[in-house]
């Protein structure tokens, strides 16, 4: 056993009675259970997708305990929000989670403007619910490549990526960029869209609905994804509630809380669109519920375009770089495509906040992962992350 | 029992649906382009962000900044040095960092005479952090069809029409 | 059979040149999975080096080659450097009784199929001696997976191959060719379809191909048991396992494909073209399906190949008597 006794280097055996509670907040140096191994899966694992980190204790094949070891990506986004002016903290929120940009775009400026009493033209709203339902597809899409990957699947990816090569295409055309997008602006948006945008936006819904099918056909009915799904890591309404898990982790549970329904903001009044909540809560239904978003997305951008009017993209006094926020305080919240994207604004009249406080839905949703993986078998355990839909940068801000 | 084998079987079909999937993408033609010897849409290169430069005004051809510091007030990375010149607002030194630039467009919304815009320099490289250190002025000036006959220090730098303005040394004020 | 000089001079010979054709496999079937991975996933694979990227896998071989050989701390440095030997050398001995053609066999041995399902068994020692030298919790549980999953595969395909065996009274690879006619309704595979399809999925088991590459799981275990692996040893893993692929698609081809027999000209090439069938096959699955979970990989053995084998070996051998 020279060398292999990786458990207990020193041969100090604790009393397993006396163990409590996470290894993370005790101590990192607390020793396994006898007969078990504490694994670390992460910061560089494959299935972290990034840098989280996670602690499993190892009984077998089966988790003892898992915990999230969050921090290494962290970038003091709130704390930047408090040292730049409003204008120049809108980039950073195409940093905070690169897979759903537009969501935070929103977030903030929608903050701003309800704080400065900002109106926004009607343009600029279809505009903004179309960049921003393309995106969410987009983002769904590489979830769905990445997930199938962490479960041994490596082709999928690929085909998601040619879809959404295409959205970036597409909203490239406006915003400039192809992953850090920041196209929302205090008063409307950057840039107006041109016929090219119109006209593959159009192409593309059809082409997507079709590729769907073949997604169905490659993926969701294949009968390995299946029984690697169906019942694993079962998310109740009670858990998401005790962590504020929100997103289609909180829809796959069952309810169809969506904030674009829930608290309306922009124009989502005026679309027609379900609000998809799956009958499973497992895995699998989580699995489905983005996907059936991605269709409702679909119908949303298609009704958008159709009715997309014309006018100005951004109102006539919109402000500069130099505007001062009223003093004040307010919350706003946008459906991402991992949950409630949210912003706390605190002003206290000067050029920059006075506090910003994100509010990510990766965060409360990688909080569940620690109850929902205990018992489980390590493959089901990376199952469950994959189906959290993390985005470590988000997480960690 | 009867229902077990009977899943097993439809899921064995399932298998089959995803190699035939797979088989067709098999034979169908490819998505990559290869990148040195094919160009992609040259469409997407329209919206392309690269480094900033001016814009020449129209029957000048000089630059059509004012040296009002907005640019510089508005950007996030701090990578914009704006100096006034010594008669009218010309500006004397336009330098641009383009390692801190986050290509976020505030500047160039914020430009009240529209001087600045956004390159499409796809095809960027450079050997060093310094060279990246881009004066904008020298850039418009080796842009310009017909360089006007310069003083010493334009024509030290000019490079003619190369994708890189010449490094900047020494002139970065503290 | 008696060891004359000229037997023991044709093993050697035939040892050479099998090491040269698992070597040249190996270089293929990089090539060729690679390109197939590309073509699936609508890319060019390897395109640059070479016509069409044909001696990339060469240029690859040749950097781990070149590679320093790598020791990490605290392992057990006998049995981390044996491991990689370990997996590669006994995959030389299974290719001796195969009948490549009528008369190109390097052994021929009356019990042959014995031999290669004897020796089969020893790849994964070398897995497990990998995951447990060198020191790392992922080697160690990819080990302790190769081993369930080597020892239950195992028995299915044992049973598949045995329905064969039965129907030529004979284990003896040759003879289990020549009773097979040259046209392909005359192969066991029109007789014996479920045994054929247990030894597929067995085989893809056996050789720790995905969807049941458990034992190197990227996505779980990084790389499984070879996860502290660089350079040669790396190479040497990798070799085995193409090795490997390249000897259970030849028993495949032998068994249920009719071997050196074809509907025109017999010959070693009717082999050679079975095999690299079966193995395009093994690389289809690869690049389409996920990975089972590691209890579903038992349950499948377990519940569903064994009994099936056993059912099919018996109603084989029933049918053979009534027939008698």
């Amino acid at each position: 056993m020279s060398g292999l006794n990786f458990i207990n280097p020193f041969g100090v055996r604790e009393d397993p009675g006396t163990f409590t509670g996470d290894f993370y907040t005790e101590n990192f140096s607390r020793k396994a259970k006898p007969g078990t191994v504490i694994l670390n899966l992460g910061p560089q694992h494959p299935s972290t997708h990034g840098v989280l980190r996670i602690v499993v204790e190892l009984d077998g094949e089966y988790v003892i305990r898992a915990e999230p070891v969050l921090g290494y990506l962290h970038r003091m986004h709130e704390k930047m929000g408090e040292v730049k002016t409003p204008w120049q903290f809108i980039p950073n929120m195409g940093r905070v989670d690169y897979l759903h940009p537009i969501a935070w775009n929103w977030a903030y400026v929608g903050a701003v403007e309800r704080l400065g009493g900002i109106e926004v033209p009607e343009r600029a709203e279809y505009l903004r619910v179309i960049s921003c339902e393309l995106n969410r597809i987009a983002s769904h899409l590489m979830w769905w490549g990445a997930f199938v990957m962490d479960l041994g699947g490596v082709t999928p990816i690929l085909y998601a990526f040619e879809e959404r090569e295409k959205i970036n295409d597409i909203l490239q055309i406006v915003t400039g960029s192809r992953l850090t997008l920041s196209y929302f602006r205090f008063g409307g948006v950057s840039t107006d869209v041109d016929e090219r945008f119109l006209r593959l936006t159009k192409e593309f819904v059809p082409y997507l609905r079709e590729r769907l099918k073949m997604y169905k056909a490659l993926v969701t009915d294949n009968i390995i994804l299946r029984r690697r799904l169906e019942g694993v890591g079962p998310m109740g309404v009670d858990i998401c509630q005790r962590y504020g898990a929100t997103g289609p982790i909180l829809r796959a549970a069952g309810v169809a809380s969506d904030t674009r329904r829930d608290i309306p903001y922009g124009i989502y009044k005026k679309f027609d669109f379900d609000i998809p909540s799956g009958p499973t809560n497992d895995s699998f239904g989580r699995y489905l519920v983005r996907l059936a978003e991605v269709e409702e997305s679909l119908t949303i951008v298609e009704q958008a375009i159709k009715e997309l009017p014309a006018g100005a993209i951004r109102i006539d006094k919109a402000p500069k770089a130099n505007y001062k926020l009223p003093a004040g305080e307010t919350y706003f919240a946008v459906e991402g495509a991992r949950g409630q994207v949210g912003c706390h604004l605190v002003s206290d009249g000067g050029t920059r906040p006075y506090r910003i406080k994100l509010r990510a839905p990766g965060f409360s949703n990688l909080s569940l992962f620690a109850e929902a993986a205990k018992g489980t078998l390590l493959a089901d355990a990376i199952a469950i992350l994959g189906s959290l839909d993390l985005v470590i940068p988000e997480v960690d801000r | 029992m009867i229902k077990a084998i009977i899943d097993n079987l439809k899921g064995l079909y399932s298998l089959l649906v995803g190699l035939s999937i797979t088989g067709r993408f098999f034979v169908s033609p490819q998505k990559t382009t290869h990148y040195p010897r094919q160009v992609d849409d040259p469409e997407c290169l329209k919206s392309y962000r690269g480094p900033l430069e001016l814009v020449p005004a129209d029957d000048t051809g000089q630059s059509k900044c004012i040296s009002c510091q907005m640019c510089v007030r508005a950007c996030p990375g701090h990578c914009l040095t704006v100096t006034k010149g010594d008669k009218g607002k010309a500006p004397k030194v336009y330098l641009y960092d383009f390692t801190l630039c986050c290509l976020c467009a505030a500047c160039v919304e914020s430009c009240p005479t529209g001087a600045i815009r956004f390159s499409h320099k796809v095809y960027l490289v450079a050997p060093s952090r310094e060279a990246l250190h881009l004066d904008l002025l020298a850039d418009l000036l080796a842009r310009a069809p017909n360089p006007p006959q310069p003083k010493a220090e334009a024509e030290a730098e000019g490079e003619g029409n190369q994708v890189l303005a010449a490094p900047v040394t020494g002139e970065a004020p503290a | 059979m008696e060891l004359t000089i000229a037997n023991f001079v044709q093993i050697v010979i035939a040892c050479l040149l099998i090491i040269a054709l698992m070597v040249g496999n190996a270089v293929i079937m990089v090539y060729i999975e690679r390109k197939a991975a590309g073509f699936i996933q609508r890319r060019p694979g390897p395109y640059e080096v070479g016509p069409r990227g044909t001696i990339q896998a060469i240029c690859d071989s040749m950097k781990l080659l070149g590679k320093q050989l790598f020791i990490p701390g605290n392992v057990d440095w006998l049995l981390y450097f044996l491991a990689p030997v370990m997996a590669f050398l006994p995959v030389l001995l299974l290719f001796l009784p195969i009948p490549f053609g009528k008369y190109l066999v390097a052994l021929k041995v009356d019990d042959g199929i014995l031999l290669i399902l004897a020796f089969a068994g020893l790849g994964v020692i070398s897995n497990i001696l990998a995951g447990w030298a060198s020191n790392n919790k992922y080697g160690l549980l990819g080990a302790a997976r190769a081993v369930a999953q080597s020892v239950a595969y195992e028995i299915p395909m044992i049973m598949a191959l045995l329905a064969v065996v039965f129907m030529a009274g004979s284990l003896n690879l040759s003879e289990i060719v020549e009773r097979q006619g040259t046209w392909p309704w005359q192969w066991n595979i029109v007789f014996q379809p479920l045994a054929c399809f247990i030894y597929f999925v067995s085989l893809v088991g056996e050789t720790n191909r995905a969807p049941f590459d458990l034992p190197e799981a990227e996505s779980e275990l990084t790389a499984g048991f070879h996860t502290e692996y660089s350079g040669m040893g790396f190479a040497l893993f990798f070799l085995s396992e193409y090795a490997n692929m390249l000897l259970v698609s030849f028993v495949c081809a032998t068994f249920f494909l009719g071997g050196y027999k074809g509907p025109i000209l017999d010959g070693f090439w009717w082999t050679f073209i079975k095999a690299y069938a079966v193995m395009c096959l093994i690389v289809w699955l690869r690049w389409t399906f996920p990975r089972v979970r590691f209890d579903q990989l038992l349950n499948i053995n377990w519940k569903w190949l064994l009994p099936l084998s056993i059912l099919n070996l018996w109603v084989t051998a029933i049918v053979l008597k009534f027939i008698e």
